[in-house]
């Protein structure tokens, strides 16, 4: 008869899952360095376009009728905010919702949803990871944005911005274990991760105001945090707006992040017992 | 008894064309439709997946349209209009970004054809039969274009029922002639890319940076005047560049070429540069990875 003692449920413990976790995605971009040049370097490929086509259609680097709807004619600025917290959402999606999919190709999937120990915790642990790594990928483009694209920062306006990363990084969270908990049941969460960025990508003001959809398509943005995420920046950073003056945002983040939170746990809690019971955990 | 075994030696002889010959082009021209039936019979096992891929084009094009729209304030740009002579975004980004799912065609199912088998497990298999290595990138390749096709028809009826489109129909069959000329040089480019793919094994890094690194280099959502001049002369070196300007020549009315040249010819000169320069690089990576022994490792 196995013990299992009973500060495996601790906190300690499961800090110590999250830490393990973490530990060994760090290992593992430390063995692959290209992977973090590329998430680095290549957002920046995926807007210049974006750049270039503004300087063609409209001559310049301000646009009267963007300042229509963003409130700044500077879309350079935009733009490359819009980037960069796009890459929270790429790295959630493919790092944290396809885990549950990589530990199976590894072969160690079986093992993990077999420890004693609560596996919202491994998912956290591997979503925390991706977090640091995303976080230093858009330090890093930050610097970048300063020196090269018009982007202005002061010291007064990066507590504010470090707040909405962080509320925004846990909505993600709750995508991901939605995600996870998918492909706990369905196999291929690639095909889900894929067009869940395709939602992101047209749905929220990435490259382009809200306003400038259709309202079907706002009212599905407003249901995502990346969009709440963005206005407030932008609004902190471009419009030189006070952190009061964008509370209503940063309080329809939180709730919904909390709502993501809790469909992503119960979710794949759910999913967990229900492919424990079915036998199919550790199909392809 | 030995003379037993020389004659059962000599039953178990497989006689395969080989060299410059007919029977050769025909067993290699149906190891290419093989190669083609094959990924379509695995791609048409998950529908889902097929679908999402069809759609994607149309997904990727939709921002590029908003943000145009956007930055004008309507349909027409005035700064366009004095770049290339007609002002027409939507038409303008439609024709440009048709061609960029066949670039996809070549750095990415060209480029990793070879890495695929490696996953299924089969690339071993494949390397030993008396079939050429390229035979396979171009059954791949085939698949693909005509994947893209459907994606881009797809594309192009939403376009054109929710935005319309102003589109010269008389210059279709002209501008089909340089897409096919493009083609053939994209095709070089892949093998060359799918050589890369032997030799650096996590190669999807080198076909995302190249696919993005084309699509900046080549007049999609802009004219090639807006790039920087260095940028303008690289873009000379790939095929995107001319097909776009000469198929929107005859494409778009009023439209005026933002490079002086014979379209024609200079893709000519492509094709005949990549296809040389993407078979040469394929054969001696194939050698090397043979002689190394490293085909086989992930």
């Amino acid at each position: 008869m196995i013990m299992r003692p009973s500060e495996t449920y601790s906190f300690r413990a499961n800090l110590l899952i999250i830490w393990s976790e973490v530990v060994k995605n760090v290992k593992f971009l430390l063995a692959y360095p290209v992977i973090f040049v590329f998430w680095t370097i290549f957002p920046f490929f995926w807007f210049i376009p974006f750049i270039f086509q503004g300087q063609a259609f409209v001559g310049g680097l301000q646009s009267a009728s963007f300042e229509q709807f963003a409130g700044t004619p500077d879309y350079i600025p935009f733009i490359v905010i819009g980037a960069i917290l796009n890459g929270y959402v790429l790295t959630s999606l493919y790092g944290v919702g396809e885990s549950i999919r990589r530990e199976a190709y590894r072969g160690t999937l079986d093992y993990l949803l077999s420890s004693p120990c609560n596996k919202a915790f491994i998912l956290i642990g591997k979503a925390m990871s991706e977090s640091i790594n995303g976080t230093m990928y858009a330090a890093i483009q930050f610097v970048v944005g300063i020196l090269f694209f018009g982007i202005e920062l002061t010291i007064d306006t990066i507590m504010p911005i470090v707040l909405i990363i962080f509320l925004l990084i846990l909505g993600l969270y709750g995508i991901s274990l939605m995600l996870a908990a998918v492909s706990l049941q369905f196999k291929q969460a690639h095909d889900l991760a894929h067009t869940l960025e395709y939602v992101f990508y047209v749905f929220t003001p990435v490259r382009y105001p809200l306003q400038s959809l259709p309202f079907w398509a706002q009212v599905l943005g407003k249901f995502l945090p990346l969009t709440y995420a963005l206005v407030a920046v932008r609004s902190i950073m471009l419009l030189k707006q006070d952190v009061l003056a964008i509370y209503q945002e940063i309080f329809l983040l939180l709730v919904v992040d909390i709502a993501l939170i809790f469909l992503g746990f119960y979710l794949f809690n759910w999913m967990e017992k229900r492919t424990k019971s079915s036998g199919t955990i550790s199909h392809y | 008894m030995k003379r037993k075994d020389e004659e059962f030696r000599e039953s178990r002889k497989i006689l395969c064309p080989y060299g410059f010959t007919l029977a050769n082009l025909k067993a290699e021209m149906r190891a290419i439709w093989e190669s083609n039936v094959k990924e379509w019979k695995i791609e048409l096992t998950y529908p889902i997946s097929f679908t999402r891929q069809c759609i994607e084009p149309l997904i990727f094009l939709l921002p590029f349209i908003i943000y145009g729209l956007v930055l004008v304030g309507g349909r027409y740009s005035e700064s366009l209009m004095h770049l290339v002579g007609t002002g027409d975004i939507v038409t303008y980004i439609f024709t440009g970004y048709i061609i960029m799912g066949f670039i996809g065609t070549s750095v990415w199912a060209m480029g990793f054809s070879i890495r695929k088998e490696q996953w299924y497990g089969t690339l071993e298999s494949i390397y030993v039969t008396p079939t050429s290595r390229i035979s396979l990138v171009l059954g791949m390749a085939l698949h693909s274009v005509v994947h893209q096709g459907i994606a881009v028809l797809f594309e192009f009826s939403v376009i054109y029922a929710i935005f319309g489109l102003a589109l010269k129909i008389e210059g279709i069959l002209p501008a089909l002639v340089i897409f096919a000329l493009m083609m053939f040089a994209l095709c070089g480019f892949g093998i060359f890319v799918s050589s890369l793919a032997l030799i650096l094994k996590e190669g999807w890094i080198i076909s995302e940076g190249l696919y993005s690194v084309l699509m900046i280099l080549s007049p999609v959502a802009y004219p090639l005047t807006v790039l920087p001049n260095i940028a303008q002369q690289m873009s000379k070196v790939f095929p995107t560049a001319p097909a776009l300007i000469g198929m929107r020549s005859f494409l778009i009315e009023n439209y005026t070429p933002e490079v002086i040249g014979n379209v024609f010819l200079h893709l000519l000169a492509l094709d005949l540069a990549w296809i040389i320069f993407g078979i040469v690089i394929f054969s001696v990576t194939d050698i090397y990875v043979r002689k190394r022994g490293t085909l086989g490792k992930y």
